[in-house]
């Protein structure tokens, strides 16, 4: 655990169980930021993840900034920042072209 | 970096409602050495313990009498598990380890509290695995407590087994009713049959035989509970799947019980499973040679689940464009 801010409290979260090695662990760090920021358009959310300071960092708009641990945290946060929790059953998702 | 099953201990919860035959059960395992080197924590919300006495065959027993484990008596089984890490990891040798620890809870437990409280645990969460959710039926009240008791219906949906016990005194045709019931109530599970704690054959399936109407004690959600198949796909996309997955018990966590399933990753075959809104970190599991027909397949339970369109949802994440 990292002394200074507390991450990771548990043995890493589940979501990041996929990859054992250092430069996997990165890049699917990378990955994420990306897979985020796609499905994440249209909400006035943006998702950074530079690999440099644990977490991810997730920001409005309006400016307004967060850094969360993990994707959990990560969607709770989205709730509380744009008042709408986001919902991957969204119409949205459900069409057929992608 | 090396690819083998991790140290944890696999924790086995063994429920069900009062007097549903749990610790006959439980006692009758234990004499076959179903369980192998297990250590037995028994709970019994009353302040008078008295079914230790029927368990001496468990390689180590602990009694936590005056409260359930669930609620108000949680922190004494935090002490107890923790208690039980810390002296196994003092053994160097690990064939004299315990491998495992069977928990009875009380009969008015919710094996979901306990899974939760296991997870949110610091400590807990590094030494311990929940392996299995065991919950005992019996075949002579369930019906009636599926009817009244919302704790009763907690239980059941929370089962990755569900034993019937007292089958012996049942009807054969409430029989097949019972397990038609059970299946719709909680189409993942395995049904087993019991007589004094022995197994015995269950009625054969009978698909005829409608389930029972169990009315809706949730209040909001009259749904059926729908299982429902996913398949990842031979390369799984690790991290867009769990992206996914994570939004979805994010929103929709209350209605889907569980999820259930291993997928192929880079760091090793991973089993993925859930207890409504708690996701337990994977467990490793051995690697095989060949994929099996299972593997990349993940079981998601919920109410009123609509697999076209989870399909669909998953494939937008999947799918880079």
């Amino acid at each position: 655990m990292c002394a200074s801010c507390g991450f990771p409290a548990a043995p890493g979260h589940w979501t990041e169980a996929g990859a054992a090695t250092a430069p996997d662990r990165i890049r699917e760090r990378f990955r994420r930021a990306q897979i985020l920021r796609r499905v994440l358009k249209g909400t006035g959310l943006t998702v950074h993840d530079g690999g440099l300071v644990p977490g991810i960092q997730l920001s409005t708009l309006t400016g307004a900034q967060t850094i969360v641990p993990h994707l959990e945290q990560l969607w709770i946060e989205a709730e509380r920042m744009t008042g709408t929790p986001f919902d991957p059953l969204d119409p949205k998702f459900l069409t057929s072209d992608v | 970096m090396s690819k083998v099953p991790d140290g944890r201990i696999r924790l086995t919860i063994l429920g069900g409602y009062l007097g549903s035959g749990k610790t006959t059960w439980l006692r009758h395992q234990l004499h076959e050495k179903r369980f192998g080197r297990v250590h037995v924590i028994v709970n019994e919300a009353a302040e008078i313990p008295v079914d230790d006495a029927l368990l001496g065959a468990a390689d180590g027993l602990t009694v936590l009498a005056g409260g359930c484990v669930c609620c108000a008596a949680q922190d004494s089984l935090r002490r107890t598990l923790r208690q039980l890490c810390d002296d196994r990891s003092k053994i160097s040798d690990p064939s004299s380890r315990i491998a495992r620890i069977v928990l009875e809870t009380s009969g008015l437990a919710d094996p979901a509290a306990i899974a939760t409280m296991i997870q949110t645990d610091p400590m807990l969460v590094r030494q311990i695995v929940i392996a299995q959710i065991i919950v005992a039926a019996d075949a002579l009240h369930i019906i009636a407590q599926l009817r009244h008791e919302r704790l009763g219906r907690a239980q059941i949906e929370a089962a990755d087994d569900i034993v019937l016990t007292k089958t012996d005194a049942a009807r054969h045709d409430d029989l097949s009713r019972l397990v038609a019931t059970l299946r719709s109530l909680n189409p993942g599970a395995t049904l087993t049959a019991t007589a004094f704690g022995s197994q015995v054959a269950l009625p054969p399936p009978a698909p005829d035989v409608p389930p029972l109407p169990v009315p809706d004690l949730s209040g909001a959600d009259p749904r059926p509970i729908i299982p429902c198949r996913l398949d990842l796909g031979a390369v799984p996309d690790w991290t867009a799947f769990t992206v996914w997955l994570s939004a979805l018990l994010h929103v929709h966590g209350v209605r889907i019980m569980r999820v259930k399933g291993v997928v192929v990753t880079p760091a090793g075959r991973l089993l993925l499973q859930t207890v409504r809104k708690t996701v337990q970190s994977p467990e490793v599991l051995p690697d095989r040679a060949t994929a099996t027909d299972t593997d990349n397949q993940i079981v998601l339970i919920g109410r009123g689940l609509h697999p076209p369109d989870l399909r669909q949802s998953l494939c937008h994440f999947t799918t880079s464009p």
